[in-house]
C-alpha cells in the first residue's frame, strides 16, 4: 500500500498542478456547494422540526459543542503547522536547540508559549515539527507540554483559580515532568518509525521540497486538505464517543466519589478522559467542582485532561500506532494520579 | 476507502454551520459568549483557505485498509461522520434538554452557590428579588430553608420545566442550564414549584415564567423543604439565551 502512495506522489511530482480551467471549475463547485450548504441551513432551521428525542437531540448538541468549540483551535493549529512546514528553513529548528536530549527536550517543553495552541490543534502541528527532523520522542513531549504550557492555559487557569492551593503551579509543574519523562521513556525505544502509523511515517519520509510563490501556496492549500482529510473524521468521531457516554453516564455517579482522596482522583480521570474540552478552557469547566473535589483531584484533571481524552486519543491515532496510545495513556493516567495525590498531600 | 477531499467537506460543513449559527445569533447555544468571536474570526479564515483549496488537486490518498474489519470500521466511520455532518446542517438548533437535567442531576454540583449570600440578601430591595434568576435562588435555598427568611419576597423566574425526582406529580423545578465553557459542561439549576398535577397543563420542557412566593414545601414525599408557591405560571418561548453564564 505504501509503495502505490509513492508511485502516487511521483506521479504527481510530474504533474502538479491541475489546468487553469479545471482549477476554475473546481473553484465553482466549491463556492457552489458552499452557498447550497448554506441555503439547506437557512431553509431546515425554520422548516423542519426534528422530532428527535431527547437523549438523541441532547446527543447531537453535546457533540456539536464539542466540535464547534475544538473547530477553531484545529483551524489555528493547521495553519501553524502549515507556516512551520513551509514558512521554516529546513533544519533551523534543529540547529537553535541544545544538543543535549535531555536539556532539548525541556526547552521544546516550552515551544508552547510561542505556539499556543491547544492540544487538539497541536496534533497537526506536530505532525509538521515531526517533517521538519523532531524524533517521535520529541514530539510527544512536545504534544503533551504545550497544551500546558502556553500563555493562553496559564491565563485561563489563573483567572479560573488565581494562586489557590497549589493548582496552577501543579498543573505547570505536572504538565513539564510528565511531558519530559515521557520523552525520555520513548526515547529509548530503538525503532522510533515503529511507533507512528505506516501513513504517516511513509509522510515522513518523503523528502521536502521547497517552492516559492505561487507554488509554495500551492503547497500549503495542499497540505491543508490533507490535514484537514485526518484530523476532521478524527474529530467527529471522538465528538460523538465524547457526547454518547455524556447522555449515557450519570454525572453523580462521579461527583459522589469527590470527597475521597483517592476516590476523587480517580473519579477526576474518568471525568477528564469523558469530557474531552480544549485546556485553553478547561480550567473554567473544572472551576464549579472546586467545592466538591480536593485541589489534587482537580491537578490531576488539568493535567491528564489535556493530554489524553477520548477526542485526543482519536486525533492521535491519526499519528501513533495504538500500542503506544495504550502504553501513553497508562503511563501519564498514572503520573497524573501520583501528582494529584502529593497535592492532595500538601495542600 | 474515504475521498480525498472527505476532511475538506467536513471542515466546510463545520465551518458553514458556525458561520451560520454566529450570523443568528444562535452560536451561545453551543459555547459561551466570550468564545463567539475567536470561533468567528477562524471560522471565517477556514472559509477562505477552504474555498481556495477547491483549485488544487488533492495530492494524498489514503490507504485502504487491507483487512476486511478494517474494511468495515473504516465504511462504518464514514457513515457515522456522514449522519454527524448533515444533522449539522438540518436538524435545527437545540438547547440541551431534560434528557441532560436527569444525567447531570439539578443543583448538584455546587454550581453557581456564591452568587449569593444570605446576609447580603437581607439588605436586598424587592425589585432586586424580582430580577433574580432561578441560579439566584437556588443559591440561598442551598444555604437556608428558614422559611421567614423567603416571606415577603418576590420571586419572578423563567425556566424550562422539568419534574422533581421525588415528587414528579405534584412538584417540577423551573430550571437553566449553566454553562462556563461550552454546553458541554451545562450544569442545571433550578427552583422547585409546589403545583399539584402540573403534568396536566404542562410538558416537561416547556418554558415558564412563574411568579410567587417560597413557602414551606407542601409536599410530603419531596425531598425540597421549601418550594415556590406559584401565583402564577405563564408559558414562554424559548429565549434567545437560555443559558446563564
Amino acid at each position: 500500500m505504501r509503495v502505490d502512495t509513492l508511485v502516487e506522489n511521483d506521479h504527481q511530482e510530474v504533474h502538479p498542478h491541475r489546468s487553469l480551467r479545471a482549477r476554475l471549475t473546481w473553484l465553482a463547485i466549491g463556492v457552489g456547494g458552499i452557498v447550497a450548504l448554506f441555503a439547506v441551513r437557512a431553509v431546515t432551521a425554520d422548516t423542519i422540526d426534528a422530532g428527535l428525542p431527547n437523549q438523541l437531540q441532547d446527543l447531537l448538541t453535546l457533540a456539536t459543542s464539542v466540535i464547534i468549540e475544538s473547530m477553531p483551535f484545529v483551524i489555528l493549529g493547521i495553519v501553524l503547522s502549515i507556516a512551520v512546514q513551509e514558512g521554516v528553513p529546513d533544519h533551523w529548528i534543529m540547529r537553535i536547540l541544545p544538543r543535549n536530549p535531555f536539556a532539548r527536550r525541556a526547552v521544546i517543553s516550552f515551544l508552547g508559549f510561542f505556539l499556543p495552541v491547544c492540544e487538539c490543534g497541536n496534533v497537526p502541528l506536530a505532525r509538521g515539527l515531526m517533517v521538519k527532523g523532531f524524533t517521535v520522542s520529541e514530539s510527544m513531549t512536545f504534544l503533551l507540554a504545550a497544551p500546558i504550557i502556553n500563555p493562553i492555559t496559564i491565563a485561563t487557569t489563573h483567572a479560573a483559580f488565581g494562586w489557590d492551593g497549589w493548582v496552577l503551579v501543579g498543573r505547570l509543574v505536572g504538565g513539564f515532568v510528565i511531558a519530559n519523562l515521557i520523552g525520555w521513556l520513548f526515547s529509548r525505544h530503538n525503532d522510533q518509525d515503529s511507533l507512528l502509523t505506516r501513513r504517516f511515517a511513509a509522510e515522513c519520509r518523503l523528502p521536502q521540497h521547497h517552492e516559492h510563490g505561487g507554488a509554495r501556496i500551492h503547497k500549503s492549500l495542499e497540505l491543508f486538505i490533507r490535514e484537514t482529510s485526518v484530523i476532521m473524521p478524527a474529530l467527529f468521531i471522538g465528538s460523538v464517543v465524547a457526547g454518547a457516554i455524556q447522555v449515557l453516564v450519570p454525572r453523580s455517579v462521579l461527583v459522589s466519589l469527590g470527597s475521597n482522596p483517592l476516590w476523587s482522583i480517580l473519579a477526576m480521570l474518568v471525568l477528564a478522559f469523558v469530557i474531552s474540552v480544549c485546556s485553553n478552557v478547561d480550567a473554567f469547566f473544572i472551576l464549579p467542582f472546586a467545592s466538591t473535589f480536593m485541589p489534587g483531584s482537580i491537578v490531576t484533571f488539568l493535567v491528564f485532561g489535556p493530554i489524553i481524552d477520548i477526542k485526543m486519543l482519536a486525533l492521535l491515532r491519526t499519528t501513533f500506532t495504538t500500542r503506544v496510545l495504550v502504553q501513553l495513556t497508562l503511563v501519564v493516567g498514572l503520573l497524573a494520579a501520583l501528582i494529584g495525590l502529593v497535592v492532595n498531600y500538601v495542600a | 476507502m474515504w475521498p480525498k477531499v472527505a476532511g475538506l467537506v467536513l471542515a466546510l460543513t463545520v465551518v458553514v454551520a458556525t458561520i451560520w449559527l454566529g450570523v443568528t445569533g444562535q452560536l451561545v447555544l453551543y459555547i459561551h459568549p466570550r468564545y463567539v468571536v475567536f470561533t468567528m474570526i477562524m471560522a471565517g479564515l477556514a472559509l477562505v483557505v477552504g474555498i481556495a483549496s477547491f483549485a488544487v488537486k488533492p495530492g494524498h490518498s489514503d490507504d485502504a485498509p487491507s483487512t476486511r474489519a478494517g474494511r468495515v470500521l473504516s465504511v462504518s466511520a464514514l457513515a457515522l461522520t456522514a449522519v454527524i455532518a448533515a444533522a449539522l446542517v438540518i436538524v435545527p438548533p437545540a438547547t440541551l434538554t431534560s434528557a441532560t437535567v436527569d444525567t447531570r442531576e439539578i443543583n448538584s454540583t455546587g454550581v453557581g452557590v456564591e452568587v449569593q449570600s444570605v446576609e447580603a440578601a437581607t439588605s436586598t430591595s424587592n425589585e432586586a428579588f424580582a430580577r433574580f434568576t432561578v441560579r439566584d435562588w437556588a443559591s440561598l435555598l442551598a444555604q437556608t430553608s428558614d422559611v421567614a427568611f423567603y416571606s415577603g419576597k418576590p420571586v419572578d423566574v423563567a425556566g424550562f420545566v422539568t419534574a422533581d425526582a421525588t415528587d414528579p406529580t405534584n412538584v417540577f423545578y423551573v430550571s437553566r442550564f449553566i454553562v462556563t465553557c461550552c454546553a458541554v459542561d451545562a450544569q442545571p439549576v433550578g427552583v422547585p414549584v409546589y403545583s399539584p398535577n402540573w403534568a396536566d397543563d404542562l410538558d416537561t420542557d416547556d418554558w415558564v415564567r412563574v411568579t410567587g412566593s417560597f413557602v414551606a414545601n407542601p409536599s410530603s414525599a419531596s425531598e425540597q423543604p421549601i418550594a415556590l408557591d406559584p401565583a402564577a405560571i405563564e408559558l414562554i418561548g424559548t429565549p434567545d439565551e437560555p443559558y446563564l453564564y
